[in-house]
């Protein structure tokens, strides 16, 4: 095996004059050294993006982001390839950075893509709802509170970074593809479209993946270049990732400037949402998104409340940043829309001097509006934003705490109570809105039961430590009548498993979840023909009870599921195929929506402006849950993301276009010291359209909470009259805040 | 952009200082952590001095030029280089008027940076920068005693 090593480029942009590798070349262990040109040569120097822009894979004529790949070198040892970058020259000349979005807009900026016909910074204006209607609620609404808002560059940074080892084989024509992949089968599409080798000559292995949270459903640079290298070379080539390059190359996420008003009654009751943006994609648009959906899911905005009427629009630019903009840990932008409707919430609690949970209860969506159909479009399936408010109040104990506060308040001292009361949106499919490349976002399950009653069960999404071998055991196991212990789950092979669309936007329960309970309930037909011929019955007469088939009116005489497996290979009936396996590809009617309500308490110190998490409590409702220590986990990882992202995380960049926190001394990841102790609970409204009402929960906590943190600092800050902070909240922040109010500790 | 300017007298009349300024064979010897030099002409040389900064470290290939702007009191020395991956642009100007004892020195510099240097040890270069400038300082200081 060889190993491939980056060269990546200073500059945020920059003219490439010349490149020279002969140096690189003649060092010691050196098989290969690529540059765009190179690979221009093999129809390999741009690619799609999977937005349906192109992305350079190793810069041509000019760089646009910092880190952005130049070059690279394949040797017999990591360290040898590295070694050789340095010998690489390249002659740059530097050319105006943009790094402001908004600079990035104005008429005399630099023009950043070249490569475009269109000759701006502007990608696209992505717009949802009514306008005329929305003016018009505005217009005579008797109270309008209006708020920027930022939501920061932050990064998934899962604790693996990406990587992968290509293994064309010139005697056979195939390639192997070991990749951290979210979204295995969506990588073998778009290598045979890019590199011409057919897709059936391409096995995509991803194996167990130490994280991804939106980061690894990309298409990489360096996942190119080692296929173009192992296609030249025909030996194995290996490139992982540093810690650095993740962070500076790979996707982002958010980076969303919102500025949002809302209209309402003088007694808190909404009326209408505007809401503008300006989305900073960095150098190339590779946001992950449905492509009828350029903002993602970004109009879910309204959120948990009945607004008669919005107007949501999003402006997307180009600056010298890295490019990507995918969905860490969140559908396509839901996070960056929750964020915003709980924090304005806020204000307007504030403004309105109402409690902001009493404010909540007046505009919640009501349990008999579903299905409801928000202003921009969403068909919510169902909900009870009240009880799960109600319960989330007592057992937090909302009033004592109020009281609590007040007395502290009297003592000069800042304690916040920060609520957030959040509708996510997960599950992606339908496949007549949903895709990625223009894939279709259904998904698949492949369920053999073999003769004695064991069952291996295949399906097309790809976990990354979400637990799938027991979930999905459960849910086929329950289906089957067997024990879970029965079912071995495989996937991120794509010789073996169906072709899916892998695992992010908390999909695989709604989507695949839903596909192996129908496959299971396929097989669980047929079964009942065998079954019918075990017992001696008509089909009609059988009966499942859930653990085995009986004749109807006749007990005591029944077959298990282990019978009927036994009797498919052995002693089947006449006209009934013999086996049993059945396959699912599962196209949802609907996305499901998952709501919760989130409280955080926290205690600011006047001397230093640190932010104690005292109690944080989650109640989530994501419909029928299949395991509760799996959902427990789930919530518990994404309120440390939340928290993260909250308190000590972003990407800044210097005005040349630096890369401010390109690492982890800079960009903080909580440690256990850190992280807060989480309180959970849960209620459950069951999906009206999933096979099993589950509607999946991994993102809700991490969508969810910011705002929570946010409102609780805040909420404690409002004495100064302070409305808004945005993220994230270092104590220096805090600190300065307190100081410029006269707060001298 | 990084900027960074002072002045600075010398015990020397001003066309003394001049000729000591504008003159690669005087200057280059002051440059810290020097590990190789090359001059080339009247007013270029490069320079390779090793750097490092947080944990980057390794050696910096400089291209730099000593052009007069006003003869006897002003000059430019613009410079750019980079290695480890890094780059670095830099304008310094420095102008040179009489005083009752000598000559008063004023400079100024400003200066880009970009690659890790930057964005790995950027926390740390304000005080790196600030660092070197005083030991060029304390060259000058040196040589211009022994002229």
């Amino acid at each position: 095996m060889l190993y491939m090593a980056i060269l990546r480029s200073p500059y945020a942009h920059a003219r490439i004059r010349r490149i020279d590798t002969s140096a690189a070349l003649a060092a010691p262990g050196v098989k290969l050294v690529l540059t765009g040109e190179d690979l221009a040569k093999m129809n390999l120097a741009w690619m799609p993006t999977l937005n349906g822009d192109q992305q350079m894979v190793l810069a041509v004529d000019k760089v646009l982001f910092q880190y952005q790949e130049v070059a690279a070198v394949v040797a017999e040892t990591r360290a040898q390839a590295e070694d050789a970058l340095q010998l690489i020259e390249v002659d740059y000349e530097p050319l105006p950075v943009v790094v402001d979005p908004f600079k990035a807009l104005e008429p005399d900026a630099p023009i950043l893509r070249e490569d475009r016909e269109k000759k701006s910074n502007h990608i696209w204006h992505w717009e949802s709802g009514d306008r005329e209607e929305t003016e018009n609620v505005f217009r005579d609404a008797p109270v309008v509170v209006k708020q920027d808002v930022r939501f920061q560059r932050v990064h998934p940074s899962p604790l693996e970074p990406c990587g992968c080892v290509a293994d064309y084989n010139t005697a056979t024509g195939r390639l192997t593809f070991y990749v951290t992949s979210q979204a295995p089968h969506v990588h073998r599409t778009v290598i045979a479209m890019l590199s011409g080798i057919p897709e059936h000559q391409i096995r995509v292995i991803s194996p167990d993946i130490g994280g991804g949270f939106g980061n690894k459903v990309g298409v990489y640079p360096g996942y190119v270049v080692a296929v173009a290298a192992s296609l030249k070379l025909g030996v194995p080539v290996k490139w992982i990732e540093t810690r650095t390059e993740n962070i500076a190359s790979t996707s982002f996420a958010r980076d969303f400037h919102m500025t949002c008003e809302i209209a309402a009654r003088e007694d808190g009751k909404v009326l209408g949402l505007r809401v503008k943006t300006i989305a900073d994609h960095g150098a190339f648009d590779a946001a992950a998104n449905p492509t009828k959906f350029p903002a993602g899911l970004f109009n879910i905005v309204t959120g948990s409340y009945d607004f008669k009427a919005a107007f949501v629009e999003v402006d997307a630019v180009y600056t010298n940043k890295a490019p990507g903009g995918v969905a860490y840990r969140c559908s396509f932008r839901v996070t960056e829309a929750a964020y915003l409707i709980e924090r304005t919430m806020d204000v307007l609690a504030q403004r309105l001097k109402i409690d902001p949970a009493e404010l909540r209860f007046r505009n919640f969506i009501r349990k008999d509006q579903f299905p409801y159909k928000s202003p921009t479009g969403w068909v919510y399936d169902s909900g009870d934003y009240e009880k799960t408010l109600k319960l989330a109040l007592e057992r937090i104990g909302y009033d004592e705490l109020r009281k609590e506060q007040a007395e502290k308040r009297a003592r000069g001292e800042f304690m916040g109570i920060g609520i957030s009361t959040f509708t996510e949106i997960v599950g992606g499919g339908p496949k007549n809105t949903f895709d990625i490349l223009g894939i279709k976002m259904f998904d698949s399950a492949e369920i053999r039961v073999h003769p004695t009653g064991k069952v291996i069960a295949r399906l097309g999404v790809r976990h990354q430590g979400q637990g799938h071998e027991t979930t999905f055991a459960q849910i086929i196991a329950e289906e089957l009548g067997l024990s879970a212990d029965d079912v071995l789950i495989e996937e991120g092979d794509t010789d073996t498993a169906p072709y899916g669309l892998g695992t992010y936007a908390s999909r695989s329960t709604p989507t695949a979840g839903a596909a192996a309970a129908l496959c299971a309930r396929r097989i669980r037909e047929k079964a009942r023909k065998i079954a019918a011929h075990l017992l001696e019955v008509g089909e009609d007469d059988v009966v499942w009870d859930g653990t085995a088939f009986s004749a109807k009116g006749l007990p005591g005489k029944s077959v298990t599921m282990k019978d009927v497996a036994f009797a498919a290979y052995t002693d089947v009936p006449d006209g009934v195929e013999p086996g049993l396996e059945a396959t699912y590809y599962y196209d949802p009617p609907n996305l499901t929506f998952p709501h919760g309500a989130y409280i955080a308490v926290v205690d600011i110190d006047k001397g230093t402006g640190a932010v104690k998490v005292r109690r944080f409590l989650a109640v989530d409702d994501c419909g029928n849950v299949i395991n509760p220590m799996i959902v427990e986990g789930q919530v518990h990882g994404g309120l440390t993301e939340g928290f993260a992202i909250a308190f000590m995380q972003d990407i800044p960049y210097d005005s040349n276009g630096n890369c401010l926190a390109p690492n982890w001394m800079d960009y903080l990841v909580p440690t256990a010291l850190d992280t807060p102790h989480w309180e959970t609970d849960r209620t459950v409204t069951p999906s009206p359209h999933h096979p099993i009402g589950a509607k999946g929960v991994g993102e809700s906590p991490n969508v969810g909470s910011p705002a929570a943190f946010v409102n609780a600092v805040v909420d404690a800050l409002s004495p100064l009259g302070v409305e808004h902070i945005d993220m994230p909240l270092y104590p220096w922040k805090i600190w300065k805040i307190l100081r410029e109010h006269g707060i001298n500790e | 952009m990084l900027k960074y300017g002072g002045e600075y007298t010398i015990k020397l009349p001003r066309e003394e200082v001049w000729k000591f300024i504008t003159d690669p064979n005087k200057v280059v010897p002051c440059i810290p952590d020097l590990i190789e030099s090359s001059i080339e002409g009247d007013n270029r040389f490069q320079a390779i001095v090793k750097v490092g900064v947080g944990p980057v470290r390794g050696k910096f290939k400089l291209d730099c030029e000593l052009s007069p702007i006003e003869q006897g009191t002003a000059m430019a020395m613009p410079i750019k280089g980079g290695g480890m991956g890094s780059g670095v642009e830099m304008n310094a100007q420095v102008k040179l008027s009489d005083t009752d004892d000598g000559t008063l020195l004023k400079w100024e510099c400003e200066g880009a940076i970009s690659g890790p240097i930057a964005s790995l040890g950027g926390r740390l270069i304000d005080n790196q920068a600030k660092k070197i400038i005083q030991q060029v300082f304390e060259n000058l200081e040196k040589a211009f005693a022994s002229v």
